[in-house]
């Protein structure tokens, strides 16, 4: 069903987010907001250092300062209750400590200034370790050993896919090129910092306040706990305040609000732990640092052959989210373009560095940039032209990759197309100035991760013609509660202003698996629109008694339910609905629908078709390159993705604009410094996100292939944005002065030392 | 994070304010906008007893020109200096700097040229929270006998990142300390201690009161290099001086070349500049020496920073001097018609 | 320590409060007035989101003494607008999609207000200028800098100044 934009009422409107009004008066409540009556502030205690064994702790001062209502240590967390995909990770460590971000201890008090003294006051003495902090040697036999239960560094992972027959494809390559890329830590920067606030009713249910992208997880997660603390049968409740920026750093349940639940339920009092911002650079999680040896190989009319990558993933002091974002990579790896033989190995080793989680993206961009780069190198090998190069191997609608994904709608030839007449690939560049194109693939029909991938709504009419819509999706500002809305206003012929999207509370909403892998808009999406659907039947068969007509024949537009062409059988939706509710055996309109999208779960050798659609995108960037500072000057970006549909063209371009210049940082400025374990840059001075003035404008153009699955052809859009940025900047800076640079941030500094090596 | 505890004492007049520093000395620290103190208080680098607050002094902001100075109060606005055609006429280098520094909203509006003069010197070991402080050796600036910056030194190797100084320096500019019942003038470039820990030669009870530099028919120029357009310190930053020969047609008759951001205080440059005495302006070869050399001068005392190695630092001294030397010859040029 | 009482104007009202000399005028306008607007995301002066007006400048308020903001006028974002009514400023916001998570939003706000005041028809560089200050990293800034560009200088070809639906209905409330 391909429809055209103009022939919707609702969807395919720029219309500004829902929420807006009440966060420019400066009315939204975040978590640094929430205040309750009687509410302690809980405190972190850190370890000292990267990899000890905790000697002996002495909490006594502190438990004795005024103010101080609770101390915890590891001995006060309960066996059971520990975080993690592998559940290995205590809130608050005991024995051992094996990274600079362990928590040790944990104080409530009357104020966070007390809190912050009783801190200072806990006396720990330790056993230093010896620490090691690079994943490669931590590989080698004799390097000190993280866990010592363990009997190596290198956790079991099934990270070790062959597709095909990539030592065969080898041999028939015409052309092959083989690389090192690194890309380091990053990290989201979310503007408001973690925090979370745990309260208990008389009867012992948990109610927490948690900027959560996982509300219905989390709120497995937190019965887990509350059966750890002996706490079984009873009632979790997790309510998001709105959320300050989430890009993947709350897909998970962590060791504050682990910490804020204990420390609750000990002072029988509302405890609120929020992170301060040094606090959040060093105690939340990172994008995956990555070491990827590449090796890609074409015939000689360029179609690619095999591709063959091995990563070494720094896995840091406990198992996290990112050791399973191979599993994500393994997509561009098997996926971007079409090659038959691949090949990956991905070793995720311990050190006691900081750990890694999910980050926007979730190890795609890392594996982009490498396989992009690689692109270009194997082109130019070749001879051929490197935009001729990707169209000769682009992805197509009906394909089906080595990984078993299931192509439907493609638009990255266009996307390519598109990126090329922006950018004016075919003129010729001033000195110094050169374009570079990468392109992406990603999920764009929700992400099997988990068994369900579904996500629930119900939808409530009242008398009036407004909706409710009670959906398991999370806005963190991204627009999951514009699209809901102009779905079902677009169903229901309303406006989006009569559309009340309610997501805070899992005692109301129903179940979803989480907003990640940009799946809101096709699963929340979807979910709302059965419902609306649902609901949409029902006033059918209602007007249909009324209009003494078929109810296939009756239509809903401008707030009216009517048949087109007679003008007698038309009514206001509100006037129907009142009629249907006030009288003997009335009804009143409500539905709910859970969408759990068709697709597969990874099963033998990580085959399946993970997600329902994938979106796909061109990048292209064109810039300057000052050759006496190193400095990369980007001129002009152009993002271009197939998005499906635009539902609402708005805020899709807030998304690329935003994920291009979070990209461009990963690209050219931002790393967190390590020393040792040790994060050195804990700030905004010197961990370096584009300013309004670093950043530039971005052209987005949108391709719309109208996915047959997408609620109106919609497909995701959250994350491809920050997939290609650099190796798009690589590229442009190869072009521009012939260096490339392998391993992320493209600082001044490399390529001023990249020059210098080639002038010499 | 909060600040420690303190008194706060927001005295009337001048006369007042130097009474309250004679009284209180060391116990006490001088609040003007507070950009750079309120920063160090909140990680725990410092717990003055006192806070004395300029707040009521608006009679130390202003500035103007008399008998061939530019004179500025010390408690000018750093938006103030960036808005004045004055400066950016006869002391290019000083608005250059100031236009540079941080961004327009986070203290060019409260932060003040004093402020920027006397900020404490930085490193990216000190100027951490109390927190990863306290879990290590204290340095030398901390009250330690180490250096995390640079192994073995037995002192503190901190870097004046201040681009007022520098560019003040490069214009040779003197300042008046005040203190109660007197006052004296002394040329910035004998204002430093050359000691990390305490950068700065005047007393606890002392109150840096105003800025004075000497308009010469010269043009200034400062260079600054930073990876993003705003917020950042300088990697390295140098300011240059340049007063073309009145009586040789194109030849120059004096240069001051400065370097900042590279060690514990600006570093004036006095052979590299005399080099160029009697040089042509459009003598790039002697332009590019003097620069190379600066950068042997600067190496010397450098030491590892967040964002750029050592090498790189010492590398873009030379960029940065040869870049102002150029531009500086080109703007005399350029009057010259 | 003893706290003492102090007058603020804040919104153009007399606020009397009792603080301590080390009370950031910040965590006075959030902790004692309720007025939790302005944000604290970084607590150094650096991000921007606790950008307040004092005597119509735009200043870091988690680095300015309470005492400091005695005998000033502060404005807050709970200032620009008229009651419900909202600043135009505020509505170009809304209508150009310059807020997603919305965390920097009241500190944008301040410094655009601060810049349009002074400069009601800036271009691109110099609104990036102004807003350098301030860190965003939901929108990469772009739909921030033309809300700020076209407050007051509606553009023809762009979509978003022809559609806005001021006065906006506000989600909730």
């Amino acid at each position: 069903m391909s429809k055209n934009n103009s022939e919707f009422s609702v969807v395919g409107k720029r219309i500004p987010k829902l929420d807006a009004a009440q966060k420019a008066m400066g009315r939204a409540e975040y978590i640094q907001d929430v205040k309750l009556p009687g509410m302690l502030y809980g405190k972190i205690l850190y370890s000292r250092y990267a990899h000890a064994n905790i000697v002996k702790i002495d909490t006594s001062k502190a438990v004795a300062l005024p103010g101080v209502h609770a101390v915890l240590t590891g001995e006060d967390v309960p066996k059971k209750m520990k975080m993690g995909f592998i559940k290995d990770n205590p809130p608050i460590k005991k024995g051992k400590v094996c990274s600079l971000r362990d928590e040790v201890a944990a104080v409530a008090a009357i104020s966070p200034e007390i809190a912050k003294k009783a801190l200072g006051l806990i006396e720990i003495e330790y056993e230093e370790l010896e620490g090691i902090f690079d994943p490669e040697k931590a590989m080698e036999k004799d390097s000190p050993l993280v866990n010592e239960h363990l009997k190596s560094n290198v956790l079991k992972m099934p990270w070790d896919i062959h597709y095909g027959d990539v030592e065969k494809a080898e041999k028939e390559s015409a052309f092959v090129v083989e690389d090192r890329f690194t890309t380091t830590w990053v990290t989201h920067c979310c503007m408001g910092t973690s925090g979370a606030v745990a309260l208990f009713d008389a009867s012992e249910n948990l109610t927490i306040y948690t900027n959560t992208q996982i509300p219905s997880l989390a709120h497995k997660d937190f019965l887990e706990a509350l059966k750890a603390m002996g706490l079984e049968n009873k009632r979790v409740r997790v309510i998001k305040p709105i959320i300050g920026g989430g890009f993947g750093s709350k897909l998970d349940t962590y060791a504050y609000e682990h910490i804020a639940i204990l420390l609750a339920y000990k002072c029988r009092k509302p405890v609120k732990v929020v992170f301060d911002r040094v606090e959040e650079f060093k105690a939340t999680s990172t994008r995956q640092p990555t070491i990827t040896y590449i090796k890609q190989g074409c015939d000689k009319n360029g179609k690619l052959l095999f591709r063959d990558m091995r990563m070494v993933l720094d896995n840091g002091g406990h198992t996290s989210w990112g050791a399973t974002t191979p599993s994500v990579m393994l997509m561009p790896i098997s996926s971007l373009y079409r090659v038959e033989n691949v090949k990956y190995v991905a070793k995720c080793v311990y050190t006691n560095n900081t750990y890694s989680q999910a980050m926007r993206g979730y190890g795609n961009p890392q594996a982009t940039f490498a396989i992009e780069s690689s692109m270009d190198i194997l082109a130019e090998k070749s001879g051929i032209d490197r935009i001729e190069f990707r169209r000769i191997n682009k992805n197509q609608s009906g394909d089906e990759t080595p990984q078993g994904l299931k192509i439907t709608s493609c638009g990255l030839e266009e996307c390519i197309d598109a990126v090329k007449k922006e950018l004016k690939f075919d003129g010729k560049n001033e000195k110094s100035v050169g374009t570079g194109i990468a392109s992406l693939i990603h999920v764009g029909g929700g992400a099997r991760i988990y068994g369900s991938d579904g996500c629930g709504a119900i939808l409530k009419m009242d008398d009036y013609g407004k909706v409710d819509v009670f959906t398991g999706g999370t806005d963190m500002g991204q627009g999951m509660d514009n699209i809901t809305a102009q779905i079902v206003a677009e169903e229901l012929g309303l406006l989006a202003e009569d559309i009340n999207v309610i997501h805070s509370d899992t005692d109301i909403c129903p179940w979803d698996v989480g907003a990640h892998a940009s799946r809101s808009t096709f699963v929340a999406g979807n979910a709302a629109l059965g419902a609306a659907k649902k609901v949409k039947k029902k006033i059918q068969a209602i007007a249909s008694k009324l209009f003494d007509a078929p109810a296939g024949k009756i239509k809903f537009k401008n707030k009216l339910v009517f048949v087109p062409g007679d003008e007698e059988k038309s009514m206001p939706i509100g006037k129907l609905l009142r009629k249907a509710h006030f009288r003997p055996g009335g009804t009143m309109l409500m539905a709910e629908n859970f969408y759990d999208p068709d697709n597969e779960n990874m099963g033998k050798e990580l085959k399946g078709n993970m997600s329902m659609t994938y979106s796909f995108g061109a990048h292209g960037a064109k810039v300057k390159v000052d050759e006496e500072t190193g400095k990369v000057e980007v001129l002009e970006y152009v993002a271009a993705h197939d998005v499906g549909r635009a539902i609402n063209p708005l805020l899709l371009e807030g998304q690329v604009y935003g994920g291009v210049v979070m990209g461009l940082g990963y690209a050219l400025t931002e790393e967190v410094t390590v020393k040792d374990g040790e994060i050195m840059n804990a700030n905004f001075r010197d961990y370096k996100l584009f300013t309004a003035k670093d950043a530039v404008k971005i052209k987005a153009p949108v391709i719309e292939t109208d996915d047959k699955d997408g609620p109106f052809g919609a497909k995701g859009i959250g994350e491809p944005g920050c997939v290609p940025t650099a190796p798009a900047i690589a590229n442009a800076v190869y072009d521009a002065v012939g260096v490339r640079i392998k391993n992320l941030p493209i600082t001044p500094e490399k390529v001023l030392a990249a020059l210098k090596e080639k002038n010499n | 994070m909060r600040l420690p505890r303190f008194n706060y004492l927001g005295p009337d007049t001048l006369e007042d304010t130097l009474d309250l520093l004679a009284f209180h000395r060391d116990d006490a620290k001088i609040l003007a906008g507070g950009t750079d103190l309120l920063v160090r208080m909140k990680k725990g680098l410092l717990k003055p007893n006192v806070l004395i607050s300029l707040k009521a002094l608006k009679d130390l902001s202003y500035i103007h020109e008399e008998d061939g100075y530019i004179k500025i109060g010390a408690r000018t606005p750093l938006a103030d200096i960036t808005a004045s055609d004055l400066i950016q006429k006869k002391a290019c280098a000083l608005f250059q700097a100031c236009e540079k520094i941080g961004a327009i909203t986070m203290q060019h509006y409260r932060g003040t040229i004093g402020g920027n003069i006397l900020q404490d010197n930085r490193c990216h070991h000190y100027n951490q929270s109390d927190f990863h402080r306290s879990g290590r050796q204290p340095c030398h600036k901390d009250g330690g006998k180490i250096c995390y910056a640079r192994d073995e030194a037995d002192r503190c190797n901190s870097t004046c990142q201040s681009d007022g100084a520098t560019a003040l320096m490069a214009l040779g500019a003197e300042i008046t300390l005040a203190r109660k019942g007197g006052e004296r003038t002394v040329d910035l470039a004998n204002f430093y201690t050359t000691d990390g820990i305490m950068p700065f030669a005047m007393e606890s009870h002392e109150l840096l009161k105003e800025i004075i530099i000497p308009v010469k028919g010269a043009q200034s120029v400062y260079k600054r290099l930073a990876y993003r357009s705003a917020i950042d310190y300088p990697i390295v930053c140098a300011g240059v001086l340049l007063k073309p020969s009145k009586s040789q047609k194109n030849k120059i008759e004096d240069v001051r070349i400065v370097v900042g951001a590279m060690s514990r205080s600006p570093l004036f440059l006095v052979q590299e500049s005399s080099s160029l005495k009697g040089k042509s302006l459009t003598d790039v070869d002697a332009f590019k020496h003097a620069a190379d050399s600066s950068m042997t001068s600067a190496s010397t005392f450098a030491v590892h920073h967040v964002g750029a190695t050592l090498e790189h630092r010492c590398e873009m001294v030379s960029q940065m001097v040869f870049q102002a030397l150029k531009e500086a010859a080109q703007k005399a040029i350029d009057v010259k018609g | 320590m003893e706290k003492i009482q102090i007058t603020l104007n804040i919104n153009d009202k007399p606020c009397d409060v009792m603080v301590s000399p080390n009370d950031t005028l910040l965590e006075v306008l959030r902790d004692e007035l309720d007025l939790t607007g302005s944000k604290d995301a970084c607590s150094e002066g650096i991000c921007g989101s606790c950008t307040i007006h004092m005597d119509g400048k735009p200043v870091r308020s988690c680095l300015t003494l309470a005492m400091e903001a005695v005998g000033t006028k502060i404005k807050t974002v709970e200032g620009l607008a008229n009651g419900d009514e909202l600043s135009d400023l505020q509505q170009s916001f809304i209508d150009h999609g310059a807020v997603q998570c919305g965390f920097c939003t009241p500190g944008m706000l301040m410094s655009a207000d601060a810049l349009l005041k002074e400069n009601p028809s800036p271009d691109d560089k110099t609104i990036r200028k102004a807003l350098a200050g301030n860190i965003c990293r939901c929108t990469g800034y772009a739909k921030i800098v033309d809300a700020v560009a076209h407050t007051g200088n509606p553009q023809d070809n762009c979509p978003d100044c022809l559609t806005s639906s001021k006065p906006y209905k506000i989600q909730g409330e």
